[in-house]
């Protein structure tokens, strides 16, 4: 994308510096410096590396694998464990690919982590890469992140120089390099197997699985993907050791992670907690709760991918578990809130067109069901619809779902409809069979 | 996809031209190239203001205001609707997905750099200083 001009200073940080009661990843943050070389070798940067190249590849996954930390880039799997998936090698290219091309809505908080340490999140793309036996890594980082692409090129240069990228980090036998790869605006390329057609230069559709990418990845060889997160939290584990990050959170959700917490809220930002707090502390304390005079309406709690749930469940706590028994999904950690000037089926429609217009075209159910559906919520808002619409609706929701597409964004567009229709219903009932809005009525009063 | 952003910086948008030369350069078929450059958002395929913004509207800044940002960006260029290029050929708007930066909503991205918490004041000011 040629030439770029320095960037303008980042916005104020926006976090849980001084208000998270454990930080592990987030410990540094906001220091001075923290994003040169320099600054992170202060705080015992690439310590943890040079240690791990020292270590059996297969000591380092089983370190992982027993920390029980799970991916953070929403699916939730358990890291160890795919590391595990990758097959011994037989001499030939296996790459690490980090996902970096956050674009689930309400996400932050992989630029968030880039912005304050790229180091962080480099040492443990190098960690994963060594504990793999790959000796290349691939950044792919959505093309929206100016800033972000900038400080991660950066900081691989400021590593070039300083050997610890090249053919022997640390006076290793053991040669590791990192490139990077800009996206071009595809919300489709999270999908781990979309980003590798697009790593490859091709339309970011889905491939079929199996062969897993562990198998069959990047240029049909064994690939190792991560999320940011994910990998800026190794470098932590095996530093302290999974016996001490197994101290936090719940048994089978170990650690602390990251939400990106937005919306109506009175202090927005991205937030380190201990997994298993509710998200009564999350909203009403982190974010500081809602604005004067208003009421929490609504809160997705991962992503808009996550099922939405009304204000009533803000006692759910932040794993995987409890928000899968509320019937939604701790996803990528983006917590968007509404408050009651929030009309449930706007923000239904907004999120359809996005799912909608973010298809890759490659399934049927999707790729129709999706634009179905915008056609029926916009009939709906605009006041003429009738209650054979909500049947409808229903019915293309229910199309959408249950893995009939080759990955999840179908069923992720079906849950947005789903969710808000079952603990919303009077609102899409007065849409769609009195053609009134009662939420309009508390907007006016609101700005009375 | 390199390819094509050397031939977007160069012309401002990709042109079927371009889009020809890339393949010829790569020795790919016209066709797969176009294939490609429709999928991604950032190419664009017709011509746009020297100055783009990039206006999220997803729901974290839509429940921040940005429909309001982004009615009051098209007034302030002179559009009726997103895609249209300002009289002076300067600026043009798309409304964009998320754009990561939740925490800062309403915000867009502008010259190769995010502008957070939006006001009409602030996109005044951002225009008026690329207006010179």
């Amino acid at each position: 994308m040629g030439k770029h001009k320095a960037q303008p200073p980042a916005g104020p940080l926006r976090g849980s510096h001084g208000k998270a009661r454990h930080h592990l990843l987030t410990e540094h943050f906001g220091t001075r410096d923290l994003a040169t070389l320099k600054g992170y070798q202060r705080f015992g940067g690439y310590e943890t590396l040079e240690k791990a190249l020292g270590m059996e590849p297969k000591a380092l996954v089983d370190e992982v694998k027993s920390s029980g930390l799970r991916g953070r880039g929403g699916a939730g799997f358990a890291t160890g464990v795919k590391w595990g998936f990758m097959p011994p090698p037989d001499g030939g290219p296996r790459y690490v690919v980090v996902n970096a091309d956050e674009s689930e809505p309400g996400t932050s908080k992989d630029r968030y982590i880039i912005e304050n340490s790229p180091h962080m999140v480099l040492e443990g793309i190098l960690i994963a890469a060594f504990a793999v036996q790959s000796h290349q890594a691939w950044i792919y980082i959505r093309g929206e992140y100016d800033r972000p692409y900038q400080m991660l090129s950066d900081a691989i240069a400021e590593l070039r120089d300083a050997k610890i990228l090249g053919p022997r980090p640390f006076g290793e036998d053991y040669a590791l390099d990192i490139q990077m790869y800009r996206g071009h605006g595809a919300y489709i390329c999270g999908e781990e197997t979309a980003l590798l057609e697009s790593l490859e230069g091709k339309r970011a559709q889905p491939r079929s699985r199996p062969p897993y990418p562990a198998v069959k990845g990047a240029w049909a060889r064994p690939t190792l993907l991560n999320n940011i997160e994910t990998l800026a939290t190794v470098p932590w584990i095996i530093r302290h050791g999974a016996a001490e990050y197994v101290k936090f959170g719940t048994e089978k959700n170990r650690g602390t992670r990251l939400l990106s917490v937005s919306g109506h809220i009175r202090t927005p930002g991205v937030y380190e907690i201990e997994i298993g707090v509710p998200f009564t502390h999350v909203i009403m304390e982190l974010a500081g709760g809602p604005f004067e005079g208003r009421q929490i309406k609504a809160f997705w709690p991962g992503g808009s991918s996550a099922k939405v749930l009304p204000a009533s469940r803000m006692d759910v706590t932040t794993d995987a578990e409890a928000l899968a028994a509320a019937d939604s999904m701790a996803g990528s950690g983006g917590c968007m809130v509404a408050d009651d000037t929030t009309c449930m089926v706007e923000t239904t429609y907004r999120l359809l067109k996005f799912y909608a217009y973010e298809s890759c075209g490659k399934c049927t159910p999707c790729r129709v069901g999706g634009n179905w559906a915008v056609r029926t919520v916009a009939k709906i808002l605009a006041g003429e619809g009738s209650r054979m619409d909500l049947q409808m609706l229903d019915r293309i929701q229910a199309g959408l779902q249950d893995g009939r597409c080759l990955c999840g964004l179908g069923d992720s567009a079906g849950w947005v409809v789903q969710s808000a229709m079952n603990h919303f219903p009077e609102e899409f009932e007065e849409h769609a069979v009195r053609h009134t809005c009662s939420v309009k009525r508390v907007r006016a009063a609101a700005s009375a | 996809m390199p390819a094509l952003d050397i031939a977007q910086e160069e012309v401002g948008y990709l042109t079927p031209e371009a889009m020809t030369e890339v393949a010829h350069a790569l020795n790919l078929d016209p066709g797969y190239v176009e294939g490609v450059a429709t999928f991604y958002s950032l190419f664009h395929l017709e011509p746009v203001g020297k100055h783009r913004l990039y206006m999220c509207t997803n729901l974290a800044c839509m429940l921040r205001g940005a429909y309001d940002m982004l009615a009051h960006a098209n007034q302030a260029i002179g559009v009726s609707e997103s895609g249209e290029v300002s009289a002076d050929g300067l600026f043009s708007t798309e409304e964009v997905e998320c754009l990561g930066a939740c925490e800062y909503a309403p915000m867009m991205r502008l010259d190769h750099a995010f502008h957070y918490d939006l006001t009409a004041e602030k996109i005044d000011a951002l225009i008026g200083e690329r207006r010179g």
